[in-house]
């Protein structure tokens, strides 16, 4: 037991060592440092929500288009930087491979979650300013919110875990990586409730990992409002396969990872 | 206690592979002064990776009973867009330690001054070699990797990496890959020669010294 106490210990401070220094290193100290972390999303969606309003209106199918847009661009983007960061991710950092109580799972981990408090920082500000002009309701169930940002986040650590070690093993992954993530945005959840959808779209989406955390998220915001509907399984079930397949990805390319 | 046992490691080649070492068998005491010695491509640096789990044996099992310390040479153990501050920041975190000890032994050793304030990458290699030292020294280790860097420096940092590591570490092992005869012959307690892929352990230095000139 001490020896898991004790390994417990080094983890969290190499995850907290190396929070700080991706922050250092990708932000540097001057102007207003890590805080650039939030500036990206919080762009995208707050453009994208003012030139929504501007081609559909105040409100669709009862919530005001700003906030939807928000809540939907959000995930989205910490989904695709997070993926996009992965990429080579073992290469970049092979220097701190020589330390050994940095493990390469560490590194994305910790990519990971800068981009998801920098999009879950950008969601409560942006919620806040549009709140305070009305342009968002006050959260019906803050449980559900969370509990959606952890599902959709869970999922795409997973997803990570395998694309990071892919990337290393084939270049071919590399080049597709941006058109896929581009396509996959109708399979998101980020545009639409799952009830506005057509039937036959509805029964497809329901194996989406990503719908079911958008829903859980919305209905956390928007309440009964939109009529959400959804199932932990889904997602739950694929993350942990993926996980699991994602970790014996990361040892294969460990045991041959050439470090300079 | 460091055991190799049949350790082998090959490396991706055009469409083949290149064996590097093949079944490497070694021990490191507590305390015991190793050097490796062997030409250019012999796997001197292959071997100090696999000993301080930097990359990991094609086969055969690298065992670290003691704390070993990470390969000491001009890039590794630190990253070239931070400052040496930075740097030392990060350490210190990892390994458990106060920022402000490591800070103190690093300015004082490494005699950096205000060039600690600069990313690492604008070092020369002699001042890389400095930090690269001074701080894995900071750091309490039972065995120190040394893979060559020792020999850049000039005499004032040669004297200083002696006095530190041979006289108030003398009870500390050393694994040290070198070019220099003179070194291993002073330093080491044994010797191992690697020549193709194949490793000999020699109890005495100069005899290893002698089949390494020949080869």
């Amino acid at each position: 037991m001490s020896s898991f106490a004790a390994g417990w210990r080094i983890q969290r401070r190499v995850i907290g060592a190396l929070m700080i220094r991706e922050l250092v290193t990708r932000f540097g100290r001057e102007n207003i440092g890590f805080l650039w972390v939030m500036v990206e999303p919080l762009l995208f969606a707050g453009l994208v929500g003012i030139l929504w309003r501007f081609m559909k209106g105040p409100e669709e199918h009862g919530v005001s288009v700003v906030a939807f847009c928000a809540t939907g661009y959000l995930p989205l983007t910490f989904f695709r930087n997070a993926v996009t960061r992965s990429v080579r991710i073992f290469t970049v950092n092979s220097g701190l491979m020589y330390h050994r109580q940095i493990k390469i799972i560490d590194f994305i981990f910790v990519r990971v979650l800068i981009e998801m408090i920098g999009a879950m920082m950008a969601y409560v500000l942006i919620g806040a300013l549009l709140m305070s002009i009305g342009e968002f309701p006050m959260p019906a169930d803050i449980g559900a919110l969370v509990a959606g940002w952890f599902l959709y986040s869970f999922f795409v650590f997973s997803l990570c875990l395998i694309l990071a070690p892919l990337s290393e093993m084939s270049e071919v992954l590399e080049k597709i990586m941006p058109v896929t993530t581009y396509v996959m945005i109708p399979f998101s959840g980020t545009f639409y409730m799952v009830s506005w959808l057509a039937p036959q779209a509805q029964a497809a989406m329901y194996y989406s990992p990503f719908v079911q955390g958008m829903e859980i998220m919305r209905y956390g915001i928007f309440g009964d409002a939109v009529n959400a509907q959804w199932n932990i399984t889904v997602p739950l079930a694929s993350s942990m396969v993926l996980t699991l397949i994602g970790l014996v990805l990361c040892r294969r390319v460990r045991r041959r990872l050439v470090v300079e | 206690m460091i055991q190799c046992e049949r350790v082998t490691k090959s490396y991706p080649m055009g469409s083949g592979t290149k064996q590097v070492l093949r079944g490497i068998n070694l021990e490191v005491r507590p305390g015991e002064h190793i050097g490796f010695l062997g030409r250019n491509g012999a796997g001197k640096t292959t071997l100090i990776k696999l000993i301080g789990g930097v990359e990991m044996p094609t086969s055969g099992k690298v065992r670290r009973n003691m704390r070993v310390s990470w390969p000491l040479g001009f890039g590794g153990g630190f990253q070239g867009s931070l400052t040496g501050y930075d740097n030392a920041r990060f350490i210190a975190r990892i390994y458990g330690y106060e920022y402000q000890q490591i800070r103190d032994f690093v300015e004082d050793f490494t005699e950096l001054g205000r060039q600690l304030k600069m990313p690492v990458k604008t070092y020369s290699s002699g001042m890389r070699a400095r930090l690269a030292f001074a701080l894995s020294l900071a750091i309490e280790f039972d065995c120190y990797l040394i893979d060559e860097v020792i020999m850049v420096g000039d005499a004032n940092f040669q004297r200083k990496c002696h006095s530190e590591l041979f006289d108030k570490r003398a009870d500390r092992a050393v694994v040290i890959a070198s070019h220099s005869p003179h070194l291993i012959c002073d330093f080491c307690d044994r010797a191992l020669v690697l020549d193709g892929g194949q490793g000999r352990i020699y109890t005495d230095v100069n005899e290893a010294v002698e089949v390494y000139s020949a080869l």
